[in-house]
């Protein structure tokens, strides 16, 4: 199944990583997608829908995308009660917030995320084991690294702004200013707008040039 | 697109043996194109089908809307209107009316004919069938229905269908589906039939006309390659008329499409780049996944390979979040790229796209501030380029009388428009040499070359 339109997916089941964060996970009835591609989501016959990235690998034989239920959210908090054998409609797969099959094995890559955005980057990281990479995700507390342990050691800085015990103490701009980037690195960025934006500012006054920076912005 | 929409839907009508009204109380068949873009549109579909309900009290009347519906918008639809349908279901329209009971010359060949507008089951399925229609599921059909176009000198040929880009700002991958691309025999067909009945302008249309042919992985020729046998149908033909194309999404903009047109003498040299925005951080936040410095590289390249080229674009000012400092970068750009003509919008929330669901916290009197200053940097490039025409003589194509009469307008093919002192309208649709002798901001004046000496722009 190349691209799907409003078609009905199974719900297998739904993982909580912490109270407001939690992945759903459905049969992949052979959906071919991108890592780091997304899908528009919904309850079934709802027209509300959102865009949610894939955070399962190539390999697996489900799909998984990492929600964060939103206060006055209209999908999140209807997704966060689906049950086993519950239908949802899914579009897609969607975006170009990908990496290209030339630069696997030849380039170094640098993820940025702040919270849930880490989710296509779990993809990208998961479909390419031989990918050369560093992945700095910004939360507030350790309990939000979700899950750190699916990453290569020294692949993952959890970079904690409220919390002492994680890789790197503080926001990913301040372990960005301390650890200087490669200017030929890949930089991609996936999250906040306003940590993206800075992020982008530093990794601009570092060397980067424009085409090497790639950006997602979730909220 | 809708141009496009509108002369597909007109002779599927048409052969229903419907005739047209500009009097919507007598009319019994009333319909909407919609256009999602704007909550505007939208609040005045809302407005007129109360109208229309209120009409049915008095007489018979049916009604339909089809377009760029929103599902939110499409569940509401269902209930206010008789029929509602995708573009790509157009074909269907007549078995749809015919389920009404309404007998027009396809209803007497129906064999549903005759069936009680309630009592038949048709109705409920088909509005069934609507409330989970899948869009785009069945543009070919619509591609095949023989367009009535709107004039006889300048046409619109749909390559492509849907939008896969997801910029935050827009609806239309919601409401028009995903990209899908018109056979290119198909485009190819008609572009011909359109060169052997003299059209003078063929406008090739989809939301990423440069995407075209991807979404068939391989199966179908690509963007350039398309153009490229577009030019070699003009090579062959003794027919003068030029090809354009929008709109082009500089992600997909390679340099291969510049090199082609520059090679075609019918592929026209104007291209419409949209840059929405002069700011990489507004760009991101736009979801247009190309930075200012590879839009950069596209206009080099159209300047080194096309210098002739005139250049349009679209700007979006005081999107989500603009600051000054984002908006002095999208003037800075407005000077370096020298274009011609700029489409300005001041940013407004549209509904269904991300976008809506931000905070649109630029206020409204900076957005219409920027506005002005924007429109200003364009009038002083516009014009600058307008002055270095006059002495030149150009081929122009005649498109009508001006408001008041006294003038003829055309078009050069770089699309500058052209007041002619002339009002000999046997010349509307017809390619006249005029040297051009004023300019405006916006527009130049000329007057008839008796023995035309061509010049290009900038030569």
């Amino acid at each position: 199944m190349e691209v799907t339109i409003n078609t009905i997916f199974t719900v297998q089941g739904v993982r909580h990583l912490t109270d407001s964060t939690y992945i759903v996970r459905l049969d992949r009835k052979g959906m071919m997608f991108v890592p780091g591609q997304n899908l528009n989501i919904g309850l079934a016959g709802d027209p509300e829908k959102r865009d949610y990235s894939i955070y399962s690998s190539l390999e697996d034989n489900f799909l998984d995308i990492l929600v964060k239920e939103v206060d006055d959210g209209l999908v999140s908090k209807k997704l966060k009660k689906l049950k086993p054998g519950d239908s949802i409609e899914v579009d897609g797969p969607f975006g170009f917030f990908t990496i290209k099959d030339e630069d696997i094995s030849t380039k170094k890559f640098l993820f940025i995320a702040s919270g849930t955005g880490i989710g296509p980057f779990h993809s990208i990281a998961l479909s390419y084991p031989e990918l050369n990479y560093k992945l700095i995700h910004g939360v507030r507390n350790r309990n939000e690294t979700y899950e750190k342990d699916h990453y290569p050691a020294g692949c993952y800085i959890g970079c904690l702004s409220k919390d002492k015990k994680g890789e790197f103490r503080g926001r990913v701009t301040d372990y960005l200013r301390q650890n200087p980037v490669d200017p030929d690195t890949l930089c991609y960025l996936c999250g906040n707008v306003n940590m993206i934006y800075d992020a982008f500012d530093i990794l601009k006054e570092q060397g980067v040039p424009s085409g090497n920076l790639h950006a997602e912005v979730y909220f | 697109m809708n141009m496009s929409d509108t002369e597909r839907t007109k002779p599927v009508i048409e052969r229903m043996g419907y005739e047209w009204t500009d009097n919507e109380d007598e009319a019994s068949l009333l319909g909407i194109l919609a256009c999602s873009v704007r909550q505007k549109a939208i609040d005045k579909v809302y407005s007129r089908i109360s109208k229309w309900n209120k009409l049915k009290n008095k007489k018979n009347l049916l009604t339909f809307v089809t377009g760029c519906i929103l599902p939110s918008d499409k569940e509401r639809f269902l209930k206010l209107f008789d029929i509602v349908f995708p573009m790509s279901e157009l074909q269907e329209l007549p078995e749809m009316i015919g389920q009404y009971g309404i007998v027009t010359p396809f209803s007497l060949q129906s064999p549903v004919n005759g069936h009680a507008v309630f009592e038949n089951p048709r109705v409920k399925e088909l509005k069934a069938k609507a409330a989970s229609l899948k869009l785009n599921e069945h543009i070919p059909d619509f591609w095949h229905i023989h367009p009535t176009y709107e004039s006889s000198f300048e046409a619109f040929v749909p390559i492509q269908n849907g939008c896969d880009k997801f910029c935050t700002f827009c609806a239309v991958p919601y409401t028009r589906g995903r990209e899908v691309s018109r056979p290119s025999e198909e485009i190819l067909a008609e572009v011909q039939i359109l060169i052997e009945k003299n059209y003078k302008s063929i406008t090739l249309l989809g939301q990423n006309v440069n995407s075209y042919g991807l979404d068939k992985k391989g199966e179908e020729i690509t963007f350039p390659e398309l153009l490229r046998k577009i030019g070699e149908i003009g090579k062959s033909s003794d027919k003068e008329f030029w090809v354009y194309f929008t709109s082009p999404h500089p992600r997909d903009m390679s340099d291969e499409v510049i090199e082609v047109i520059a090679a075609y003498p019918h592929l026209a040299k104007q291209i419409h780049l949209p840059i929405q925005s002069g700011d990489d951080k507004v760009l991101i936040r736009m979801n247009r996944k190309y930075s200012v410095e590879k839009y950069t590289e596209i206009v080099k390249t159209i300047r080194r390979l096309i210098p002739q080229a005139t250049l349009f674009t679209d700007i979006i000012v005081g999107f989500t979040g603009e600051t000054d400092e984002q908006f002095e970068n999208t003037r800075k750009a407005m000077a370096e790229f020298n274009y011609n003509m700029a489409y300005i919008a001041q940013y407004s929330q549209r509904p269904g796209a991300v976008s809506s669901r931000w905070v649109d916290d630029v206020p409204h009197d900076v957005k219409k501030n920027r506005f002005h200053k924007l429109t200003h940097d364009l009038e002083k490039t516009s014009a600058a380029h307008n002055r270095q025409m006059i002495g030149k003589t150009f081929r122009i194509l005649v498109r009508g009388l001006e408001r008041k009469g006294d003038f003829l307008s055309g078009l050069t093919e770089g699309r500058i428009n052209v007041r002619i002192p002339s009002t000999d309208t046997s010349l509307i649709g017809k390619m006249v040499d005029i040297k051009i002798t004023s300019s405006t901001d916006f527009s130049v004046a000329g007057e008839f070359v008796l023995k035309p000496e061509l010049n290009t722009y900038g030569s």
